[in-house]
């Protein structure tokens, strides 16, 4: 197996059902802070940006400091809701695994750099980590999409 | 493992292929087009450009349906969003 290995994450239903739980949670408060009938273009599209960071940090909890990518997301949200819109400079994580050789065989590849940007935290690792994550990543992004999903359509039902 | 590290520099980059060859196969499997077609070996950088517009895909999917939860959560009669919480906590 990989030398950097880490445990394995958990499996995709489990992963839906708490990841449902703390989003639904996460609604229920966005819910009550509201205001009454607010119709008008920018007060749906704030509404809508909340949902969106509901939805990230709630997969986020859940995966915790398991991954360095939702370890990433957990900690610009809490900057963000420090800062206000300070800009800090982004904090450079050592290599966790310093014995290892730098494994960077597609280090110049435009495709990697396009990678590092999407995922989160990806910028400092190595290219090993950075296989491990985005595989990860891609998991919990599948299911915070098929919860969100099944979510909308219950409450389409009317 | 340990055996192929003791080797000599030069052989850094089979090492390498190795490993890539392996996270590549491991990543592939996640992406939902390159797996319905053939199993044998995709270029790395195909992976690489394949998981790179997945991703950005999803992040898409994700903004959307934000966009109508938020809609929805409007409109939403309280009781029936009680009910619908209340069955999906079991």
């Amino acid at each position: 197996m990989s030398p950097s290995q880490q445990p394995t994450s958990t499996n995709p239903s489990s992963l839906k059902n708490q990841f449902a739980h703390r989003f639904i949670r996460a609604l229920k408060t966005l819910n009550h802070t509201k205001t009454g009938a607010a119709h008008d273009h920018n007060q749906m599209y704030r509404r809508s940006i909340r949902v969106k960071i509901a939805s990230y940090t709630a997969m986020a909890s859940v995966v915790g400091s398991r991954r360095a990518w939702s370890r990433a997301v957990l900690w610009k949200i809490i900057k963000r809701s420090r800062n206000q819109g300070l800009l800090l400079r982004k904090r450079k994580r050592r290599n966790p695994n310093p014995k290892r050789e730098d494994f960077n065989p597609f280090r110049n590849s435009g495709q990697e750099l396009k990678l590092r940007k999407l995922v989160p935290g990806a910028e400092t690792m190595d290219s090993w980590c950075l296989m491990g994550e985005t595989a990860d990543y891609i998991k919990c992004l599948v299911a915070q999409v098929e919860v969100m999903k099944t979510l909308v359509d219950l409450y389409s039902i009317t | 493992m340990s055996t192929r590290r003791s080797r000599s520099r030069q052989s850094a980059s089979r090492i390498s292929d190795d490993q890539i060859n392996d996270l590549v196969s491991k990543l592939q499997q996640l992406l939902p087009e390159i797996r319905t077609h053939r199993s044998d070996k995709v270029s790395a950088s195909k992976v690489l450009q394949e998981t790179c517009n997945y991703i950005r895909s999803l992040h898409r999917d994700i903004d959307s349906l934000s966009d109508r939860l938020a809609e929805l959560l409007e409109n939403a009669d309280p009781i029936q969003a009680s009910i619908i919480r209340s069955l999906l906590m079991q």
